[in-house]
């Protein structure tokens, strides 16, 4: 909303001084006005800058292109010797006199000097240096009539500042300048100066008159219609005062009877609209729906279609306007208009915000009334356009106004305590500051002492002010005006309150902690990713769910089911660019379908370039699935389940790992969790992210429900001082079964047939294929470790044990034992 | 016997600095003064000698054997020594670079998150976490935002097909679901799970229908507050505030609340601080959240009396704090990743 400082002052004495523009700018952000920009325009104020008069002039004696002026600036017996280069003058002309302590643009300082020893106190200007204008050929030479000794700043009174004002959608009154004069007022102290009104409702009438009458079919929508004709209006450009301050806010001036509602707009916030009378066919209004499928040009030249829901003001025939958005081409005034019919009516905001987004049309109309304007200005401001009418394009007021329905009426009272004031803002202030800022907004407090000793004041709400409502927004009025720099700075009063950290978020520093531990960077990528690359890798079904219903642009147009291809993402970036990067992690949410449903679930996950060790000194190891492996067991401690409860196995074909070199374990639906790792699909990689060498991966799977499980408190038990005893044994079997599964049966073999003492621990040691043993055949080979809680075991009983374990493993499976 | 105690000596004397080896050693000593040693021979001879010449005899031997025990001995250390050598390698070059790679780096937006959450926890406050899906209610109507009003126009939202549903993000009625466009939706979920006294900051990614630019981002984060309990004030706001921008920004840094305009708040304000050692940004008012007391609608929606609670809230732009603190001129930097960059925040 553009506000011109110059226009402000029709409304409020502001003092250039006390309250300058940049004064402004500095206090409107603190009344909640902030301030995108300002601009000034016109030449800039500058003290010390008088009209003088060349009395005579010679020849500089030691300089050709210099002369030595005397120069009067109208105090009688007083002169200046003022030397200057430009010739363009003549003795007696007006001129622009930049007197010592002038700063000019450019942060020019005047002084007395000397010029080739000549006396120079001042300068004699052109418009260029004035930023009056372009001319920088000799000095500007003013109309002989100018007065002598005329400051600059007067000279020019044109110059103005507009401010482009941000104001909030709650206060649709300040989208004027009586609205920003109001707040000013209440800052400042200063009275607001409202307009006087001539016009009335009552008018002498024509025997023609314009229009008879106006129906009104959507009361609900149009509460109140009013309108009053003029005769005789003589359209055409608007005078240079009004064009002057219609274009000083940005708009663009039509006409005079059109520049005049708009400035009527841009005074009072109230939206008015003109129709030639002519153009009104049967002498009648209506404010109707519309009816499906009507058309209608408006004033953009845009044919538009409209819906039953939009209201419309038209004649007997056609539609002539959007109720309250833009009038049509059809009615328009132009120059060949001379009889007006001016409209004054409040709409609904819910209607016109409707009809508005259903267009996709914005007018400085619709804006204001769809935010709600003040339903008692209208008529006073009906009344102001037709003054400025009759004053810029002449005419007579025909008849008396024409009034359907009656306005809302919106005067509401607010109570309010000054106590619960002062218990609010947790500061001291007294009821006659509370009330003095209440009153200089123009709220009307009447106090009432209630039972008991409880000071209560019921606060009149003026029309303009809609917003205010209760006890809380008459607080936030209080505070504004009385100024926040005052509320007293106070040390933190911390109350203690238990609540524990959630543990999403204490799981995710620890997970962050522990990754950077092992050269993770942690990397931060976009929520949203490729349609195509959704279905690639995880379906159509995915691709169905998880698909935005207004994406922006089609790369960013489904939610992401993995964190894995925005690592690889990175991985490309960071090879492209040679950073010699090798590990990233991020964690984040991904989301999953289940069941054509979507689920939002929590994510780590890691990327490592396989052979990260590059050209160094010494080589490494080569990171693989046990290093993914290693990194997702115990990512997943860190978030609370023991490795121990986790089997992996192989992972059916899949686009995004390589087939037979990636594994999953868990089921985030059943478990909570999910765990998927391993090398990623090669030939993808290279296709898709240009990337040759292979890259291992691990991605965890959370849902938000896995992070409240009650972690279970550790319990001692007691450990057994005495030696351990350790048997091995070797196992032949199908290439085909899983190590651990062996390793589970025959830990569950050993529980069963130790007596009297336990099995510690059965584990994998060797693996051997080969050489020696049969084709299709595995050996693997695990060490058991035996231990009792009171005494060193003998030989004996641990052969014993060991001769069971290897009986049940022969009664119950088909592995064969390796002698 | 004299004489074959010399032989002995001095062939043990040849002998052992040719010995490699532990087995070596074990079995020339074998040879020595092993049951059939020459050594223990000699000794086993020590009957036959003359009585008178025993003394000067033991004394010779016992000095042989001293003699050799010295030798062995060194052979021991000399090959305990070549053991230990081929187990530990030559002498390192403490100059060369480790070749392993280096500890990673918390990503520059966490590390401002992680300080941000810190400074907020230290004066009581704890972190709540909630959904990044979120419906129109509880992101938008339960924030007194209702659906024609202006303030819906501030943000356009991304939304969800509306026939699709989650199973794990709670619908009010059957409002549609889109994805959060701000933290303060955590504010009402924590509401309608806890009872006051509340105090929480919840830190979180944000959507908005944003043109990728400088300062636009699909996705960014925002840290939300809220403080909940009899007798909170303006005051305490302004305190809070102050202390965290204080902290943030250093001692000299000065704020101001400049009143705005948010449904949810009431009275509202935006934040705004100046600091006179940031660069570029010194001795400007910078805009860095927005704030308020939590508008009595709020509390109604869900189910706090505000005639007996009141509370503060407030938000703000992790990425615009970043830049800020970080001389971050394009919040697309974060998102790339290059490592470059990353490293210049370890």
């Amino acid at each position: 909303m553009k506000i011109s400082y110059n226009w402000l002052k029709k409304y409020i004495d502001l003092d250039p001084v006390e309250h300058s523009p940049e004064l402004l700018a500095e206090v409107l952000p603190l009344l909640g006005f902030d301030v995108e920009e300002y601009e000034k325009s016109g030449p800039p104020q500058i003290e010390n800058v008088v009209v003088g008069q060349v009395l005579e002039y010679i020849q500089h004696p030691d300089a050709d292109r210099l002369r030595c002026c005397k120069v009067s600036t109208g105090n009688v017996g007083e002169f200046h010797d003022i030397v200057c280069g430009a010739k363009n003058f003549k003795q007696g002309d007006k001129v622009l006199v930049a007197l010592p302590g002038a700063v000019l643009p450019g942060n020019f300082k005047i002084k007395a000097a000397q010029l080739r020893g000549q006396p120079s106190a001042g300068m004699l200007c052109s418009a260029k240096e004035l930023l009056i204008g372009q001319d920088h050929d000799g000095i500007m030479v003013l109309d002989p009539q100018t007065d002598l000794g005329l400051p600059l700043n007067e000279l020019f009174l044109e110059a103005d500042t507009v401010f482009n004002l941000e104001i909030t959608p709650n206060r649709v009154d300040v989208l004027s300048h009586i609205g920003v004069a109001r707040e000013l007022s209440a800052k400042f102290g200063l009275p607001v100066k409202y307009p006087k009104v001539l016009t009335s409702a009552e008018n002498c009438s024509s025997a023609n008159p314009l229009i008879s009458s106006v129906e009104v079919d959507v009361p609900k929508i149009c509460p109140s219609y009013s309108a009053i004709c003029i005769k005789g209006v003589k359209v055409g450009p608007s005078p240079t005062w009004l064009k002057d301050v219609i274009e000083g806010v940005g708009l663009r001036s039509i006409n005079n009877v059109v520049d005049a509602t708009n400035f009527v707009l841009y005074e009072t916030c109230q939206p008015l609209h003109a129709f030639d009378a002519a153009k009104i066919k049967g002498g009648k209004l209506f404010v109707r729906m519309a009816r499906e499928g009507e058309k209608i040009t408006t004033l953009d030249e845009v044919e538009r279609t409209l819906s039953a829901e939009m209201a419309l003001i038209a004649d007997a025939e056609r539609p002539l306007a959007l109720a309250g958005l833009m009038g049509s081409l059809d009615s328009e005034v132009d120059y060949n208009t001379t009889d007006l019919v001016l409209e004054g009516a409040y709409f609904t905001p819910n209607s016109i915000r409707l009809t508005s987004r259903k267009l996709g049309l914005s007018s400085d109309s619709s804006y204001r009334f769809e935010r709600g304007v003040d339903p008692q200005g209208v008529i006073p401001a009906l009344f102001r356009a037709i003054d400025l009418i009759l004053e810029v394009a002449g005419g007579v007021v025909d008849g008396d106004m024409i009034r359907v329905g009656s306005m809302p009426n919106s005067e509401v009272e607010v109570m309010l305590q000054p106590e619960r004031v002062r218990s609010f803002i947790g500061f001291d202030v007294s009821d006659q500051q509370i009330q003095s800022v209440l009153e200089s907004l123009g709220l009307r407090v009447c106090i009432q002492e209630q039972a008991g000793s409880t000071v209560c004041w019921a606060v009149s709400i003026p029309s303009y002010r809609e917003d205010l409502k209760r006890d809380v927004d008459l607080i936030e009025e209080f505070i504004r005006i009385y100024g926040t720099d005052k509320i007293p700075e106070s040390e933190v009063a911390s109350y203690g309150i238990s609540l524990n950290d959630h543990r999403i978020y204490t799981v995710n520093e620890s997970l962050a902690n522990y990754l950077t531990g092992r050269d993770f960077n942690e990397a931060f990528l976009y929520s949203l990713r490729d349609s195509e690359e959704t279905e690639f890798f995880f379906g159509q079904s995915s691709h169905e769910v998880l698909a935005l219903k207004n994406p922006l642009q089609s790369d960013q147009s489904h939610l992401r089911p993995s964190l894995v291809p925005g690592l690889l993402d990175v991985l490309q970036l960071n090879t492209a660019r040679a950073t010699g990067a090798t590990r990233f992690f991020e964690r984040g949410h991904v989301y999953r379908e289940v069941n054509a449903e979507m689920v939002e679930l929590h994510s780590v996950a890691f990327a490592i370039v396989a052979d990260e060790v590059g050209r160094t000194w010494r080589r490494r190891e080569v990171a693989d699935f046990y290093t993914a492996k290693n990194i997702c067991e115990e990512a997943l401690e860190i978030a609370g389940t023991a490795a121990n409860k986790l089997t992996f196995y192989p992972i059916a074909k899949s686009n995004l790992w390589q087939d037979g070199h990636a594994a999953e374990a868990g089921d985030f639906m059943k478990m909570g969790f999910e765990v998927t790792c391993g090398l990623l699909n090669f030939s993808v990689l290279k296709e898709r992210w240009d990337l040759s060498t292979p890259i291992i991966a691990g991605s965890i799977l959370m849902t938000p429900k896995y992070f409240e499980r009650r972690v279970k408190r550790s319990r001692h038990s007691s450990m057994s001082n005495q030696p351990a005893s350790f048997k091995d044994l070797s196992l032949i079997v199908d290439q085909s079964v899983f190590a651990g599964d062996i390793e589970k049966k025959v830990a569950s073999f050993a529980k069963k047939a130790v007596k009297g003492f336990d099995c510690e621990d059965v584990h994998i040691f060797d693996i051997y294929l080969g050489e020696g043993l049969p084709d299709g055949k595995k050996s693997i080979a695990l060490s058991m470790s035996f231990r009792a809680s009171d005494r060193t075991l003998k030989d004996r009983e641990v052969n014993i044990t060991f001769d069971a374990i290897q009986k049940l493993i022969l009664e119950k499976t088909d592995y064969q034992i390796r002698k | 016997m004299h004489e074959e105690l010399n032989i002995i000596l001095t062939g043990v004397r040849e002998h052992c600095p040719e010995i490699s080896t532990r087995a070596e050693f074990e079995s020339f000593k074998a040879t020595i003064s092993g049951p059939n040693g020459s050594l223990t021979k000699v000794m086993k001879g020590m009957g036959k000698v003359a009585k008178e010449d025993k003394p000067a005899m033991g004394k010779l031997i016992n000095d042989t054997k001293a003699a050799v025990i010295t030798e062995f001995d060194a052979v021991l250390e000399r090959l305990e020594r070549a053991d230990l050598a081929s187990k530990i390698g030559p002498p390192i070059d403490p100059t060369l670079p480790v070749p392993d790679c280096r500890r990673g780096t918390l990503h520059p937006i966490s590390q401002v998150r992680e300080e941000m959450v810190d400074l907020f926890r230290r004066i009581g406050f704890s972190v709540a976490e909630a959904t990044e899906l979120e419906t129109e209610h509880y992101c938008f109507d339960a924030l007194n935002i209702p659906s024609d009003h202006p303030a819906r126009d501030m943000q356009d939202s991304y939304y969800l097909p509306d026939q699709l549903t989650v199973s794990n993000v709670s619908k009010h009625s059957d409002e549609k679901y889109l994805l959060r466009t701000h933290t303060s939706t955590v504010q009402i979920r924590t509401m309608l799970n806890e009872k006051p006294p509340i105090r929480i900051v919840a830190p979180g990614r944000c959507f908005r229908r944003d043109t990728p630019d400088a300062t636009h981002s699909a996705n960014f984060h925002q840290i939300e507050g809220l403080y909940i309990n009899k007798g909170v004030t303006i005051l305490d706001l302004k305190a809070t505030l102050d202390y965290f921008v204080k902290s943030i920004f250093g001692p000299k840094a000065k704020t101001r609340l400049r009143p705005s305009f948010f449904p949810f708040t009431e009275p509202s304000f935006e934040m705004d601080f100046f600091s006179p050692d940031l660069g570029k940004l010194s001795n400007k008012w910078l805009e860095i959240m927005g704030c308020g007391m939590v508008d009595p609608e709020v509390f109604k929606f869900v189910g706090i009396d505000p005639e007996v609670y009141t509370g503060y809230a407030f938000g703000m732009g992790i990425e615009r704090i970043a830049m800020i603190l970080q001389g971050v001129d394009d919040i697309r930097y974060y998102y790339q990743n290059d490592l470059r960059f990353l490293k210049q925040f370890a």
